[in-house]
């Protein structure tokens, strides 16, 4: 894999791990309002799915992928102005934390109902094939989506149309605080989601970036070869709670123990170190450190909300 | 539809069928399976595709069959329609035309009129119309809106009956309290054929209004049009309400009997309706 693509990669997991350890020292402090999702250890997922797609193609991104919106030209300081709810963020103060999107990076606003999204991926991804476009849907589904009706009417009409989406399935272990062997009988999605749904599927280990990045990107390229839909499921383990107000104290022991030596993070930064760019991947730690400082900086000095454009915005065009 | 490549419709047996109510009749034979789609039974899903679709820019129109089928993707209305452009800028514009309204013995789950729900939900725009004409501007005009729109349409709208009539008969019809087309031949020969078959295409049941009498007009024309092109359009079996074959009679009493009144065209009407 070229040097310049391992070097991103790299850049965007340790700008969402960076971004993501700032924005939890705030909540503490007391500076974040609401609650506060992070996506310590998935990392490589978000990165990857973010980096695999072109220009013209379009990602609903979750909760735990913030690399995605940076690799889509969403700025740190983007995301810190809805974190804090300024006047001039993404959702105008409107809405918090990572409940935002930026429709001109083809980024479509996250809402709560997790698996809602899936359809509306693939009616964009229905909009490119309708116009002949070559570009590409993709969105993400963690465990809990498959509990969720919208996830197999989306998944169907994908499969039914045969549209240009990408479903990347977060097999992080839990739903809340809900382990998948409650959520569902067979916990392996990919397996699922190809007998079930007829939408090739692959199953990897989501803690490594540059296979994570390599399945998303040939995944990405069959739909965008008119192959139909694709989906990767991307296995790891939540590093945190649900949110910042969950210790996640009924994960089992042995379970976080067997993902130690596991941080995508730090595997790819050996792998940087064994081929020669151990001063490249400093460098890299460096200018992230930097940009995070200066988002946040310029995030802090944005105004607030005008409460008096309250209403402004709820139609497109009011009658 | 013609003038605008970006409009295009998703349901459930909108195409080749036309639709459970024949709303989209025709569509599918003039603009083919890629902008009339049929989907899978799947509310939540096809308004979803369609909020994503709108999102790349298209204009697409949901029918969903039966207004009652709101509760189904009722979260991706009110949560992701509703909302977008409030937390975003980003404008969803979608019509979902919903047939709602009973008189069909519906019960329960076909025969609602759920408009109530969406109504003071901001961003969602909610719109009725009262007549056909209404009905095309209305929807015309939810097309071009920028923003989500619930179009419900009752299911009587227009679909009542057509009265078809001339002279003096348009008047006593235009009077009828009933939902109903009343086509003014004007020309009685040639029949304007044309004319009679769209408006039982529309409304499947006809009433021919006369002053001559029963045998001697243009009624016997106009069924013998229905049973012969208009037979597949027909859902009851047409009604000639016209004078007896007499001449005209003198005393009060007889010339009253004789001509078609308000009351018994009301009473022909409701019984076309019920049949």
């Amino acid at each position: 894999m070229a040097t310049e693509t391992r070097l991103e990669l790299f850049r965007l997991m340790l700008l969402q791990r960076t971004f993501e350890e700032r924005t939890s020292a705030l909540y503490r402090q007391g500076r974040i309002s609401g609650s506060l999702y992070d996506g310590l250890g998935q990392e490589a997922v978000a990165a990857a799915a973010g980096l695999a797609l072109e220009e013209g193609d379009v990602v609903a991104p979750l909760n735990r992928e913030l690399a995605t919106h940076f690799a889509r030209g969403v700025t740190p300081a983007d995301a810190f102005r809805n974190f804090l709810g300024r006047g001039n963020g993404p959702t105008f103060g409107r809405d918090g934390n990572m409940h935002f999107g930026v429709p001109a990076r083809g980024v479509f606003p996250l809402v709560s109902m997790l698996g809602n999204l899936c359809p509306v991926v693939v009616g964009a991804a229905l909009a490119f094939k309708r116009r002949g476009e070559p570009h590409v849907g993709l969105t993400f589904l963690g465990e809990g989506a498959f509990s969720v009706g919208d996830v197999h009417e989306g998944l169907n009409l994908a499969g039914v149309w045969q549209v240009p989406a990408v479903f990347i399935l977060q097999s992080h272990g839990y739903s809340y605080s809900t382990p998948s062997s409650a959520q569902m009988v067979n916990t392996n999605l990919a397996e699922r989601i190809q007998g079930g749904w007829s939408i090739p599927a692959t199953r990897i280990d989501g803690t490594d970036v540059l296979l994570a990045f390599e399945s998303i990107k040939a995944a990405v390229e069959r739909a965008r070869a008119g192959e139909g839909p694709q989906a990767v499921e991307c296995v790891t383990l939540r590093g945190h709670g649900h949110a910042a107000h969950d210790d996640a104290r009924y994960v089992p022991a042995e379970l976080r123990e067997s993902f130690i030596g596991r941080d995508p993070i730090e595997r790819l930064e050996a792998t940087l170190q064994q081929t020669g760019l151990a001063e490249q991947a400093n460098a890299v730690r460096r200018a992230v450190v930097e940009e995070i400082a200066a988002a946040l900086a310029e995030a802090e000095a944005a105004p607030a909300p005008d409460p008096a454009t309250m209403e402004h915005g709820v139609y497109a065009h009011p009658l | 539809m013609r003038s605008d490549e970006r409009v295009f419709l998703l349901g459930e047996d909108i195409g080749h069928f036309g639709g459970a109510f024949g709303v989209t009749a025709g569509l599918y034979e003039e603009f083919g399976a890629d902008r009339v789609i049929d989907t899978p039974i799947a509310e939540e899903g096809f308004v979803g595709a369609a909020i994503g679709a709108a999102w790349q820019g298209e204009r697409p129109v949901v029918e969903l069959q039966f207004a009652d089928f709101a509760s189904c993707p009722f979260d991706m209305i009110v949560t992701v329609a509703a909302k977008t452009h409030w937390r975003s800028g980003l404008a969803v514009p979608i019509v979902i035309r919903a047939p709602n309204g009973g008189g069909i013995r519906g019960g329960p789950f076909h025969a609602s009129s759920p408009e109530g729900w969406f109504v003071g939900v901001p961003g969602l725009k909610v719109v009725c119309p009262g007549t056909i004409e209404d009905a095309y501007g209305l929807l015309r005009a939810a097309i071009e809106d920028d923003d989500p729109v619930m179009f419900f349409e009752h299911k009587a709208l227009g679909s009542a009956a057509t009265v078809i009539t001339y002279g003096a008969g348009v008047e006593l019809a235009l009077g009828l309290e009933h939902d109903v087309e009343v086509l003014d031949l004007r020309t009685l020969w040639p029949l304007d054929r044309e004319a009679v078959l769209d408006s039982i295409g529309r409304t499947s049941r006809a009433l021919v209004l006369q002053e001559a009498a029963r045998s001697a007009g243009v009624a016997s024309h106009v069924l013998a049009l229905l049973a012969a092109e208009g037979f597949e359009l027909l859902d009851a079996p047409p009604v000639v309400l016209a004078p007896p074959d007499t001449p005209v009679p003198f005393a009060p009493e007889l010339e009253d009997a004789y001509l078609p009144s308000a009351q018994v065209l009301a009473a022909a009407v409701e019984d076309l309706l019920g049949y």
